[in-house]
């Protein structure tokens, strides 16, 4: 779909536009997902993770299946920077597919964490973005549009885009940036976000736990 | 294009995209306004669009159940419908609600003219897969080609392919436009799952028919036929070109068109209407619906002599009348 878009827009005036605001997201969104490696510094259980807000300390928010318990409690995080630090993980949900992890002080040079929206703000039709590591390659942008809003508090987000393993955990974001979902899975070909409010409130409940 | 007004768009180089994202959003919800979600098989629900006052337009193989179909409006309410007619030919089912819903629950389709199906232009499929809301799809048109007939003897105006991915409710959804217009219905029961879209103009023919008749007429002969060829010396005495081929006429059914038109078996019709007949299919090209009750002028070759035929068309009897028990005078 989207390189027969890119095709349509390739004569088209306002391309050059589209592609440059296309890039620019890339990178605004490439800054605030990171990679997650469960053990070392090696490559198995290559995940994605968002770097989300926090009063205190610096989070990610990453698919409770990118980091299962069996692996332990230590992840790997690999910034846009190829800087990596070794964080840890703080709370886990398995219902919603989250976990948190806490990251130790950081070097000035690591983003800042990303612009969160309003995922129950989203229209059917508009157009979202995703940005991961699908089969291992970073830094990935897919393009598509809302399937289904996500109806009541729990429910998920459903986006025609496409997605790969490798995406998980990474966000979902609409054109100005802001993420409205973490993605977990595919179902039927559609790619499922967990909405932002339901990730928010996991944050928030995680980090008020004594 | 309207420029977006939200927090957070860009100067010049980050509003175009914006934009379009907005266009899009706008298409589907105006286009929604006219799905309906249609309660009529197991599981998940099929789309429909409401196309005329009271009436409901469906895919065929989507509605399992002919009379008190519960139908979801476009503001999540719940209407009653009755299956008027269906062509099993072009998958289309017409339903008419018990009482026509507010403009507030249900919308009628705005429909774009048929010379907006454009190869490459950005669509979505709009549909409604139950009481959860609308649901969209983007892609583009791949193919706009002639009429054509499909495997199960419908005539489609144009030939048009998607590019899109096919969700639930797909089918019996509507095909709309960057401004939300519908330009179709939606299908992918006709083609092995390819996503197809049924252009406004012969869902007008068929809803026209199903609204007025309960069916869509098939033009029909009775005859069972396969290509022959002709032997090099027939041809020559019968001065026919050298390559003369036609089709054998290999059963009569008793009582039918062919039969009362004197058509016999071991016939080989060489002509109709003054065109050459090499295959069964020519013959059944000849015989759209709008022939019906009218004159076919056979040339056929029986016992080594021509003959000229004259064939009253009929009307193929329709399977399932039992399907159309719902339907209203």
């Amino acid at each position: 779909m989207t390189s027969a878009l890119a095709v349509a827009l390739a004569e088209s005036p306002l391309h050059a536009s589209v592609a440059a605001e296309l890039e620019d997201l890339a990178a605004r969104l490439r800054r605030i997902t990171v990679r997650i490696h469960t053990s070392g510094g090696r490559y198995d259980g290559v995940g994605a993770g968002v770097l989300w807000p926090a009063t205190s300390g610096r989070l990610v928010v990453t698919n409770e299946h990118v980091l299962p318990p069996r692996r332990g409690d230590a992840a790997f995080v690999e910034s846009v920077d190829r800087s990596v630090v070794e964080a840890r993980v703080v709370a886990r949900d398995r219902d919603h597919d989250l976990a948190l992890v806490a990251l130790p002080d950081l070097p000035d040079a690591w983003p800042p964490p990303a612009t969160i929206g309003d995922a129950r703000a989203i229209r059917v039709g508009e157009i979202v973005v995703a940005l991961g590591h699908p089969f291992g390659v970073g830094g990935a942008l897919s393009l598509g549009v809302v399937h289904a809003a996500p109806n009541g508090d729990d429910a998920l987000l459903a986006a025609d885009i496409r997605l790969a393993p490798g995406n998980s955990g990474g966000p979902l974001a609409t054109l100005d940036g802001a993420v409205v979902g973490i993605n977990c899975m595919i179902a039927r070909g559609l790619g499922i976000a967990i909405s932002s409010q339901v990730v928010a409130r996991f944050v928030t409940e995680a980090m008020t736990e004594p | 294009m309207s420029a977006s007004s939200s927090p957070g768009t860009r100067a010049r180089s980050g509003t175009n995209l914006r934009a379009l994202s907005d266009d899009l959003a706008g298409a589907v919800e105006r286009a929604g306004r006219s799905v309906v979600a249609i309660h009529a098989r197991p599981r998940i629900p099929a789309s429909g669009i409401y196309w005329r006052d009271g009436v409901v337009v469906a895919a065929s193989h989507t509605i399992r159940k002919e009379q008190d179909i519960a139908v979801t409006l476009a503001d999540g309410t719940r209407a009653q419908a009755q299956l008027v007619g269906r062509d099993g030919g072009t998958d289309i089912a017409v339903l008419r609600f018990d009482s026509a819903p507010t403009a507030k629950a249900l919308t009628l389709a705005d429909r774009a003219a048929d010379d907006a199906l454009r190869v490459g232009s950005l669509v979505l499929a709009v549909g409604r897969p139950g009481d959860g809301g609308v649901t969209a799809s983007l892609g583009v048109i791949s193919t706009v080609g002639e009429r054509w007939r499909t495997w199960s003897g419908g005539e489609i105006d144009r030939f048009v392919r998607l590019d899109l991915a096919v969700y639930d409710g797909f089918s019996g959804g509507a095909l709309v436009d960057a401004e939300g217009s519908v330009l179709g219905v939606n299908c992918s029961a006709l083609a092995r799952g390819t996503p197809l879209t049924i252009p406004n103009a012969t869902v007008e023919r068929v809803v026209d028919a199903l609204l007025t008749r309960g069916h869509v007429a098939r033009a029909y002969l009775g005859v069972a036929m396969q290509p022959v060829r002709l032997t090099r010396s027939l041809a020559e005495r019968l001065k026919l070109s050298e390559t003369a081929g036609g089709v054998l006429v290999v059963m009569v059914e008793s009582d039918s068109p062919a039969d009362r038109g004197g058509l016999l078996v071991g016939d080989v019709i060489i002509s109709a209407d003054g065109h050459d007949m090499a295959e069964p299919q020519d013959v059944a090209e000849l015989l759209g619906a709008e022939r019906v009750g009218g004159k076919l002028e056979l040339r056929v070759v029986r016992g080594g002599e021509l003959k000229n035929l004259s064939l009253t068309v009929g009307e193929r009897a329709q399977a399932g009348d039992a399907r159309r028990r719902g339907a209203r005078s």
